[in-house]
C-alpha cells in the first residue's frame, strides 16, 4: 500500500514540477513588429502609493558594498514602509548589464540598477527603463542641484534616463618615490610631451628596482581602453567620433595612437597592464598610470600599507589641446520599466535618497567617486583624503565622451580589440583604425540609426 | 556506454537471465559493440501472443502489461519531462532565436532567416573562431590524452606511495575551473606572477601571457591540459589494470621487448579506453568555458566557438540572435563529430 501511495505522490509531485517549470518558462522576443510598449501614457504619480519592497542591483563599484548597505539602512529607517534588497549583480558593469537584460525575459526584474556610461543608452533604446524627470518631481527631488554635466550625460529625446551615482573621471596616478629618485617635479606632467622627456630619466633611476617594468602602464584592455585613450585622442585633436560621425581613422586620431604605439614599441618606456594597472603600480612595477577616480581611496589605502607614496594629478594634455582632455565616466542609477508604478515610485524615492547631497558625499568619501550634487558638503571628506580635491578640480574641465564609445553597442569592446592589435601586437595603426572605423559605422547603421528618435 | 564493456559475455549472461522472464528479450549473441543489450520489446507483444492462459481474452492490455507500462511511465516520465524542458526546449528555442536580429533584453526582434549564419560564415569571424577552436580542441585533447597515457603507465607501476600519487594526479580534475583559472593567473601574470619572478631570477623578462593573443591561447591550453590530465590518467589506469596478464607473459616468452609489448598488445587492448576518452574529452574541450572566461576576459586570441557565442550575447554586443547562431554551429559540429566517431572510429576499436 505504502509503495503505491509513494508512487502516486511521486507522480503528483512531478506533475507539480511540470507546472512550475511552465510558469517559470521565459518567453522570447516579439517579432510581430510595432512596439506598443514604447509609448506609455503619463502616469499620475500623485495617485500612486510606493511599494513596500524593491530591489537594487549593483556591482558595488569601487568596493562600495559596505557603504551601499549603510545608505540602504539609512533609507529604510527614514522610510520604514519600504524595504530595499541589495543584490550583487556581478563584479563589473558588464555582468550587471547581463543580469538585468536576461531578467527582461522573466517576470521579475530588479527595480533599481547600476548602469555604466555605455549601458544606459542601450536600455533607453530597448525601452527597458523609464525616464526619471516626472517621477523625481513626484518625490519632490528638484534635480537642479545635480552637477549639470553629469546629469545631462543621461539626456536623450528631452528626458533624463538615469541619475548620476558612481561617477568618475580618469586620474593620473604616479609613484612619488620613483619621480623623486629621477629628479623630476613631484606632480603630474602638464602634457604628454613633457612626460616623454621625463620618462627616460624615471626609467634610468628606477630600472634596478626588483620587478620594475615600465615608467607608464596603460590600463588593461579588459578595463575600458576606449575610455582612457580618449584623453590622448583629444589632446591630439582627434577622437573616436564627432557626434555620430566616426573619426577613428582621421589623421589626428591616427597620429595620437601612433604616439601611443611608439611609447611602447619604439621608446620602450610604457607597457600595457595584463589585469589591473593600479595593482601593477602598488606592486612597485610601474611608476605611473591612468585610472578611475573610483580607485582613489582603495589605491591610497593599499599604497599606505606598503609605505609607498602615491600622488595624483590631472590628465596630461596634448600638442593640439591642453584642456579639456578628460572624459567623464562611471555609472548612474536607472529605474526598470517592467515593474509597476508603485515599485517605480518607491525606486524613485530610493535613487533620490542615494544621490542626495549628504549621501553622495558619504559615497564619495568611501570610494573616491565624484559627489554628484553641487550642494554636497565635501569639506570633511577632503580633510580625510586630500587627493579627492584634485579629482573635484578636474571635474570642472571635463568633456562628455565621444558618441561612438558610449552609444554604439559593442563599440567599447571593438576599441579594446583594436588597441590590443596596435599596442600589443605591433600592428599598423592606420590599417587597424581604418578597419575599426568600418566596424563602428556598421554597428551605427545596423543597430543604432534605425532606432534613433528625431 | 557499450564501449566500456570489457566483453560481451557479461551482456549475454544478463540477456539470458532476462530471457527466463517472458521470452521477449532478444539477447545478442554477445560480441563486439553489443549495443542492443537490454533492448526489451514492449511487453504487450510477447504476452499477448504467448500467454494462451490469459483470461482477459479479447482485451488488448493484460493487467500485468498495464502495470508494467505504468511502472515504465512512472520511472521514465519525470526524466523525459525534465529533459524535454531543460534540454530540448532550450535547444529548439535557441534554433529559433538564431533566425532573429535580436538585442538581448529587448522585447522586439526582427526575423531575418539565415542572416546570422550568412554573416558568420562570410565575415572573418568564422575562420578566426573555427581556427582557434580547432587549435584549442586538438591541443587539449591530444595533450591530455598523451600525457594522461604516460602518467597512467607511471601510476600503474607498483611502487610505494602510488595511492597518494594517484590522488594527487586526479585532484586538479575535481577542482572548480574558476578557482584553477584564478590561481594560474597568479602564476602567469607578467608583473607579479610567480613565473615572472622565476624568470627575473634568470635575468629574463616575462612574456606577455595575457596581452599576446597567441600566448594567451597557449596559456589556457596549458592550464586546461593540466586540469584534465588526471581524468585521462585515471581512465587509462583502469584500462591498464584490467589488462590480461597471460597475454603479456606469452609475449615475453616469445621474446617481445617491453616497447614491443606496449605497441602491439597494450595499445590495441587500450583502444576501447582511448575511444571513450576521445569522445568525452572532445565534447568537454569544445564546451570548455570557465578557464577561458576567467583567464582571458576579452577573448583576445581565445575566442573559441562557445566563448565567442558568450561574448556576442553577454559582453557588450548583446547580439542574442547572432550568438544563438554560433551556438547552433557548435551544436551541429558536436553532433557531426560524435556521429562520425561512433560510425567510423569505433570500428577500429578492439574489444578483448
Amino acid at each position: 500500500m505504502s509503495a503505491q501511495f509513494d508512487r502516486r505522490r511521486f507522480m503528483a509531485l512531478s506533475g507539480l514540477g511540470l507546472g512550475a517549470t511552465a510558469l517559470a518558462a521565459c518567453s522570447g522576443p516579439n517579432t510581430s513588429g510595432g512596439s506598443g510598449a514604447g509609448s506609455t501614457a503619463a502616469t499620475d504619480w500623485s495617485k500612486v502609493k510606493p511599494a513596500a519592497k524593491i530591489s537594487f542591483m549593483s556591482s558595488h563599484p569601487g568596493t562600495s558594498q559596505p557603504i551601499e548597505q549603510t545608505l540602504i539602512d539609512a533609507f529604510q529607517s527614514a522610510n520604514p514602509n519600504i524595504k530595499v534588497d541589495l543584490i550583487t549583480g556581478g563584479s563589473n558593469y558588464e555582468e550587471v548589464a547581463q543580469k538585468f537584460q536576461t531578467a527582461q525575459a522573466g517576470n521579475s526584474v530588479p527595480d533599481v540598477v547600476v548602469a555604466s556610461d555605455v549601458w544606459w543608452f542601450r536600455y533607453t533604446l530597448s525601452s527597458t527603463i523609464v525616464p526619471v524627470d516626472d517621477i523625481l518631481k513626484a518625490v519632490n527631488d528638484k534635480t537642479n542641484d545635480y552637477n549639470t554635466t553629469l546629469y545631462d550625460d543621461y539626456k536623450y529625446n528631452n528626458s533624463h534616463w538615469a541619475v548620476p551615482y558612481a561617477r568618475s573621471t580618469p586620474l593620473f596616478y604616479y609613484n612619488k618615490d620613483h619621480f623623486k629618485a629621477a629628479g623630476v617635479p613631484d606632480r603630474a606632467p602638464k602634457s604628454w610631451d613633457e612626460f616623454a622627456q621625463w620618462a627616460p630619466k624615471i626609467k634610468a633611476a628606477n630600472a634596478a628596482l626588483p620587478g620594475y617594468a615600465n615608467v607608464y602602464q596603460y590600463p588593461a584592455l579588459a578595463g575600458y581602453a576606449g575610455w582612457t585613450l580618449q584623453n590622448v585622442l583629444w589632446g591630439y585633436g582627434g577622437g573616436w567620433s564627432k557626434e555620430w560621425d566616426i573619426t577613428a581613422d582621421s589623421d589626428a586620431t591616427v597620429k595620437a595612437l601612433q604616439w601611443v604605439q611608439d611609447t611602447i614599441v619604439k621608446d620602450g618606456w610604457a607597457g600595457v597592464s595584463s589585469k589591473d594597472a593600479v595593482s601593477d603600480m602598488t606592486a612597485g612595477a610601474v611608476s605611473s598610470t591612468v585610472s578611475s577616480t573610483g580607485d582613489l581611496v582603495g589605491t591610497i589605502k593599499a599604497a599606505k600599507a606598503k609605505n609607498m607614496n602615491i600622488g595624483v594629478g590631472f590628465l596630461p594634455g596634448g600638442p593640439v589641446s591642453a584642456s579639456p582632455v578628460c572624459p567623464t565616466g562611471g555609472a548612474g542609477l536607472v529605474i526598470a520599466k517592467k515593474t509597476s508604478p508603485e515599485r517605480q515610485l518607491a525606486a524613485a524615492m530610493f535613487v533620490s535618497f542615494m544621490t542626495n547631497a549628504a549621501n553622495t558625499a558619504q559615497f564619495s568619501a568611501a570610494t573616491g567617486y565624484m559627489p554628484v550634487r553641487t550642494t554636497a558638503d565635501m569639506s570633511s571628506v577632503i580633510s580625510k583624503t586630500p587627493e579627492i580635491q584634485v579629482a573635484l578640480d578636474q571635474l570642472k574641465v571635463t568633456k562628455s565622451q565621444d558618441y561612438a564609445r558610449v552609444f554604439l553597442p559593442g563599440a567599447d569592446q571593438e576599441m579594446a580589440k583594436s588597441a590590443a592589435k596596435f599596442m600589443n601586437e605591433k600592428a599598423d595603426v592606420k590599417a587597424t583604425m581604418t578597419a575599426l572605423t568600418a566596424t563602428l559605422e556598421g554597428i551605427y547603421n545596423k543597430d543604432v540609426k534605425p532606432k534613433l528618435k528625431s | 556506454m557499450s564501449w566500456l564493456d570489457a566483453g560481451g559475455s557479461h551482456a549475454a549472461a544478463e540477456a539470458a537471465e532476462k530471457g527466463d522472464d517472458d521470452g521477449t528479450v532478444h539477447g545478442g549473441p554477445g560480441g563486439p559493440g553489443d549495443g542492443r543489450r537490454g533492448q526489451v520489446k514492449p511487453p504487450r507483444v510477447g504476452t499477448a501472443r504467448s500467454s494462451g492462459r490469459s483470461r482477459t481474452g479479447g482485451k488488448y492490455w493484460t493487467p500485468r502489461a498495464r502495470r508494467e507500462a505504468l511502472v515504465f511511465l512512472a520511472l521514465a516520465l519525470p526524466n523525459i519531462v525534465l529533459i524535454a524542458f531543460f534540454t530540448y526546449r532550450p535547444l529548439f528555442a535557441n534554433m529559433y532565436y538564431s533566425t532573429l536580429d535580436w538585442t538581448l533584453g529587448a522585447a522586439q526582434a526582427t526575423a531575418i532567416g539565415w542572416g546570422n549564419y550568412v554573416e558568420f560564415f562570410t565575415s572573418s569571424d568564422a575562420s578566426t573562431v573555427l581556427g582557434i577552436t580547432a587549435v584549442f580542441t586538438l591541443a587539449t585533447v591530444g595533450g591530455a590524452m598523451l600525457l594522461g597515457l604516460l602518467v597512467g603507465i607511471a601510476l600503474n607501476a607498483k611502487v610505494k606511495g602510488q595511492g597518494f600519487a594517484r590522488s594527487a594526479i586526479f585532484a586538479p580534475y575535481v577542482l572548480s575551473g574558476v578557482g584553477v583559472g584564478l590561481v594560474w593567473l597568479f602564476i602567469f601574470d607578467p608583473v607579479y606572477g610567480v613565473l615572472s619572478w622565476i624568470l627575473r631570477g634568470f635575468g629574463a623578462s616575462s612574456p606577455q601571457w595575457i596581452n599576446d593573443p597567441k600566448l594567451a591561447l597557449l596559456m589556457v591550453i596549458i592550464v586546461y591540459v593540466w586540469k584534465n590530465l588526471g581524468y585521462c590518467a585515471v581512465i587509462y589506469l583502469a584500462g591498464l589494470q584490467s589488462m590480461p596478464k597471460d597475454l603479456m607473459e606469452a609475449a615475453s616468452l616469445d621474446g617481445a621487448g617491453s616497447f614491443r609489448r606496449f605497441i602491439s598488445i597494450t595499445l590495441p587492448l587500450l583502444s576501447p579506453t582511448t575511444f571513450f576518452i576521445l569522445i568525452t574529452s572532445l565534447l568537454s574541450s569544445l564546451q570548455a568555458f570557465d578557464i577561458i572566461r576567467i583567464m582571458t576576459r576579452t577573448g583576445n586570441g581565445t575566442n573559441t566557438l562557445i566563448f565567442e557565442s558568450y561574448l556576442q550575447a553577454f559582453s557588450t554586443y548583446n547580439r542574442a540572435g547572432y550568438s544563438a547562431a554560433i551556438s547552433v554551429v557548435l551544436f551541429v559540429l558536436l553532433l557531426l563529430l560524435t556521429g562520425l566517431q561512433l560510425r567510423f572510429v569505433e570500428r577500429k576499436v578492439h574489444y578483448a
